[in-house]
């Protein structure tokens, strides 16, 4: 059931996002249910109007955090195929920053990897989101990836 | 470690602490603070992340104030502070994350 991590796509990219041909991309004969997130940009944040987002990336480091990520819900979940794109640069109000197709045998296992796939990103993938308003700009709060304690005990 | 001893003539170990080229990167709050993407650091052998950090804080006084929200990487992996740097890393001073 579970494949490689061949198959799978990441991608990030400074054009619009094609949903429909992502998920086309993870359908297959031998699956039965495909779970997709679309992350969009909302149009206020923290009660101000939201003008416009611009996002950027460390992207060598982006790819790998995410291909990371697919490894880790192959790991854990019985899925077939996964994608990850993200977007980089200017995006408008309603327009797609993220979408991840996970597609399985049955539908529990695209859920739980879906949704992992989607919390794991936001923690650990170096994206960094510039939040634009009439008066003036300021850098989301974000979180903080977690970090090896100390080189000592790192191998 | 270079020059501990002092006294003697060691002609194996040079007087000066060598340094190593590593490639600095600054994301998101950091790049604009200190107007830097990226560039070429020359550094002392042996010296840490913290240490590595610390020289551009002196550069860039603003930078001191984000030292505990932020993470450092190596080589396109987070690392712990006190991790040795060594010769061609690649190392980013990288703000929380906020993708998605």
């Amino acid at each position: 059931m579970t494949t490689s991590i061949q198959e799978d796509k990441f991608d990030l990219v400074r054009e619009v996002i094609d949903p429909e041909a992502l998920v086309g991309h993870v359908r297959a004969g031998q699956d039965g249910a495909i779970v997709t997130f679309d992350g969009f940009v909302r149009n206020e944040s923290h009660g101000r109007e939201t003008s416009y987002l611009e996002y950027e990336a460390y992207e060598s480091m982006a790819l790998g955090k995410m291909k990371e990520i697919a490894a880790q819900i192959h790991e854990k979940y019985a899925i077939h195929r996964v994608v990850i794109v993200h977007r980089l640069g200017r995006l408008e109000i309603g327009e797609t920053s993220v979408f991840i197709a996970v597609s399985a045998p049955h539908r529990g296992a695209a859920f739980d990897a879906c949704r992992s796939a989607i919390d794991t990103l936001k923690r650990t993938v170096p994206i960094w989101k510039k939040e634009y308003f009439a008066d003036g700009a300021v850098w989301a709060d974000g979180e903080l990836p977690p970090t090896p304690p100390s080189a000592k005990s790192a191998s | 470690m270079a020059g501990r001893w002092g006294t003697g003539y060691n002609f194996w170990m040079p007087s000066v602490v060598p340094s190593l080229r590593v490639k600095v990167l600054f994301f998101g709050r950091l790049r604009e603070l200190t107007g830097l993407a990226e560039e070429a650091g020359e550094l002392p052998a042996g010296a840490t992340l913290a240490q590595v950090f610390e020289r551009y804080a002196e550069r860039f006084p603003k930078l001191a104030g984000f030292r505990n929200s932020m993470v450092v990487s190596r080589n396109q992996e987070f690392a712990a502070w006190d991790t040795r740097i060594s010769a061609g890393d690649e190392i980013a001073f990288l703000p929380p994350v906020s993708g998605g």
